[in-house]
């Protein structure tokens, strides 16, 4: 994926094209609104991400600019959290816009859904290692062992399973499994995942759902004996 | 500029007494006027009885050569007085002819005549003498002059009009003098206002010797200052809770990477240190996140996105997402009631949700948490109420305060950063509605209302009063 970041908080431009080289993307950087800008006039990308405040040109100027001719993907971030920010800018064109202070794993989130639009229709069966889940019927197994899930793990676990090898936050647990879009503060996620583990992990050697902690959650085999 | 209170009381004065006196001045004109016909009239009178008298005696024609000696005598000599005797005998005449005499014979009062080279009219008087002897039957008219009447008409009138100018100028000044005299207490006031400060908060305006009309404004306005004062307090509390909030965090990163660094560790313990610092760093950003939202509902936001939804459904949805931990904790939860509101749905189930938290923190297990709807046309109530232990009058009264614990030592629980309820009450401000939290039976039941019909389309002045009574019973308008 080829990404271009506009961003003059040079801590937060170095994490971020850190964060995403190591996802596996093409990043380049812009420093300020002219160059951003230039950059993303002149070069196709994936996606945009792009700061409100910068020096020179603000963000929703490039933004506007930036729709004249293309319709690349554009996130925006903003320290502003402001309504009239956020409608001003999604009706500018932005796809989508992050508040600061936000999470690393929640713009990833936000990257993916934004390129998987448009995308194939998903698979029916989800495989993770001996684990098998058919999506339709609403059923899990490992090994040949029927697990018995309740609807909501099962969501749960279906979510997990649709993000294999990605790690995801309690946040982006909770919106996609109960559809609730704000921090509320409760363990929920947390006893929801220690319930799953108990019906899908525990009587297994090989363990399938990991904790990162401070990050979240994330559903993929790991080789090494007893992790 | 506007123009200054003193000012415009001088020259209301001055228009007062303008008016005053000329009423007066018209008045005494009169008066004047008639005083001075009563006077000419008498002097006529008397003229005409002395002549009428020396006419009536002369009743042989050489008497009447007297008559007319008398008559030249009387007559003064600058013309002033005239006198005129007519009769069918030329020999009985006296005088040079008057203008109109006919007219003036026959009036019965005080007739007006211009004589040729005199500059004011004569006034007269007339008498029919019958004739006695050879003498026929005369008429007998006196004329005097007016010129002195008028001219001292003409003196009094130009002294009533400089005397009435010089009254209403004086007025205005003494008004305006008086005036300021009058408003000294409000430049105090002023002045007193003027030396306010920030950094004397606690300073008042001195109503003790305001005189009634200005201790009112005086009493509002420190009114004011002390909601101002309260919700500065307010402020500064905040402020301070918000450093320490975030300080404890701090501390506990700044203090890990320090001793982390102390030495060389193994990747896995450095893994360790971040991991740990990142679990601060994201209690962190949910304090700083739940501030800013605070923060956009202290400036008067509101729901802006708001849909007609059922209350009852958007409430089990949040019960839905807390079913894992109610059943945890050993409680169980039912709603009653039923009812539908325009509602910002998120912000809706966010203060649902942490009404519903706070329950399930301070419920005892077994027990069972129940969530009442009660709403008519103009507003929802959302109650939901625990059993537990009662909670003191005071804590009650502070539970929606930011950072409010009743248990301090719990503070730094991960999950409870002590702006739950606070939420609730921004969230029922921007629905139009209030919190309230009292006990009933044996159970602490918390709650809010909110608009049925969606905020208000004007948003409402900025509370700044920190101390606000919790609201009474919810059914209440």
């Amino acid at each position: 994926m080829k990404i271009l970041i506009v961003e003059d908080e040079l801590k937060t431009a170095d994490y971020l094209v850190r964060g995403l080289r190591e996802q596996g993307c093409a990043v380049d950087l812009a420093h300020d609104g002219a160059d951003g800008c230039h950059l993303a006039l002149s070069l196709d990308y994936d996606v945009i991400i792009l700061d409100v405040m910068l020096p020179g040109m603000d963000g929703l100027e490039i933004l506007r600019r930036l729709r004249a001719g293309k319709q690349t993907p554009v996130i925006m971030l903003t320290a502003r959290d402001r309504v009239e920010d956020r409608v001003r800018g999604l009706r500018e064109g932005a796809d989508d816009y992050l508040i600061k202070p936000f999470s690393f794993l929640e713009l990833l989130a936000r990257l993916q859904a934004l390129t998987r639009r448009g995308r194939a229709q998903e698979a029916t069966q989800l495989e993770i290692g001996d684990l098998k889940l058919d999506l339709i019927a609403r059923k899990a197994s490992r090994g040949g062992q029927r697990l018995e899930l309740t609807a909501k793990e099962f969501a749960l676990l279906a979510v997990l399973a649709r993000h294999r090898g990605e790690i995801l936050s309690k946040t982006a647990i909770a919106e996609l499994v109960w559809d609730i879009n704000f921090d509320s503060n409760t363990n929920v996620v947390e006893v929801a995942i220690k319930r799953l583990r108990a019906k899908i992990d525990g009587p297994f050697r090989h363990k399938l759902v990991h904790t990162i902690r401070g990050m979240g959650y994330v559903l993929e085999p790991r080789d090494e004996a007893g992790a | 500029m506007n123009p200054s209170i003193a000012g415009r009381l001088a020259a209301m004065f001055a228009l007062v007494a303008l008016l005053v006196f000329s009423i007066i001045g018209v008045a005494l004109h009169r008066v004047l006027e008639r005083e001075l016909a009563r006077q000419q009239r008498e002097e006529l009178t008397t003229k005409l009885d002395i002549a009428a008298l020396m006419v009536s005696r002369a009743v042989l024609p050489e008497k009447w050569v007297g008559v007319r000696a008398k008559l030249d005598t009387l007559a003064a000599s600058n013309g002033g007085t005239r006198f005129r005797i007519t009769s069918e005998d030329p020999y009985y005449t006296y005088g040079a002819p008057l203008p109109d005499e006919a007219r003036l014979s026959s009036l019965a009062g005080m007739g007006s005549v211009q004589l040729a080279g005199r500059e004011h009219a004569f006034r007269t008087l007339a008498r029919d003498i019958p004739g006695a002897g050879t003498r026929p039957p005369t008429q007998l008219i006196v004329a005097i002059d007016s010129r002195p009447y008028v001219a001292t008409m003409a003196r009094f009138a130009y002294a009533l009009l400089a005397w009435s100018a010089a009254g209403v100028v004086g007025v205005a000044a003494l008004g305006y003098w008086v005036a300021r005299l009058g408003l000294r207490p409000l430049r105090r006031l002023s002045s007193e206002a003027h030396a306010l400060s920030p950094q004397r908060l606690s300073q008042r305006l001195q109503i003790g010797c305001l005189p009634q009309e200005l201790s009112t404004l005086a009493g509002s306005f420190n009114g004011a200052l002390d909601r101002l004062e309260a919700a500065y307090a307010q402020l500064e509390a905040f402020n301070a809770d918000v450093a320490h909030e975030l300080r404890t965090p701090l501390a506990n990163l700044i203090g890990q990477t320090q001793v982390a660094l102390s030495r060389s560790r193994s990747a896995d313990q450095l893994e360790d240190v971040l991991q740990s610092n990142l679990e601060e760093l994201e209690r962190m950003r949910a304090i700083v996140n739940d501030m800013l939202f605070l923060a956009r509902a202290d400036q008067g936001a509101h729901a802006l996105e708001t849909v007609p939804v059922r209350v009852e459904d958007e409430i089990a949805k949040a019960l839905d997402f807390l079913e894992l931990i109610l059943d945890e904790a050993g409680l169980s939860a039912r709603i009653e009631g039923t009812a539908v509101a325009r509602l910002e749905r998120a912000l809706f189930q966010r203060a649902v949700m942490n009404l519903l938290h706070n329950a399930i923190q301070h419920s005892v297990p077994g027990s069972e948490i129940a969530v009442r709807i009660e709403g008519d046309e103009a507003q929802v109530a959302i109650t939901v109420a625990n059993p537990g232990p009662p909670l003191a009058e005071a804590h009650l009264a502070r539970v929606y305060d930011r950072f409010f614990r009743i248990d301090s030592s719990r503070g730094n629980s991960g999950e409870n950063h002590g702006l739950g309820l606070s939420i609730v009450k921004a969230v029922a401000t921007m629905h139009g509605g209030e919190v309230y939290a009292r006990r009933e039976g044996s159970c602490n039941v918390f709650g809010f209302t909110v608009r049925a019909r969606g905020p208000a389309t004007s948003p409402p002045p900025i509370r700044l009063d920190a101390t606000r009574p919790l609201a009474g019973a919810p059914e209440r308008a």
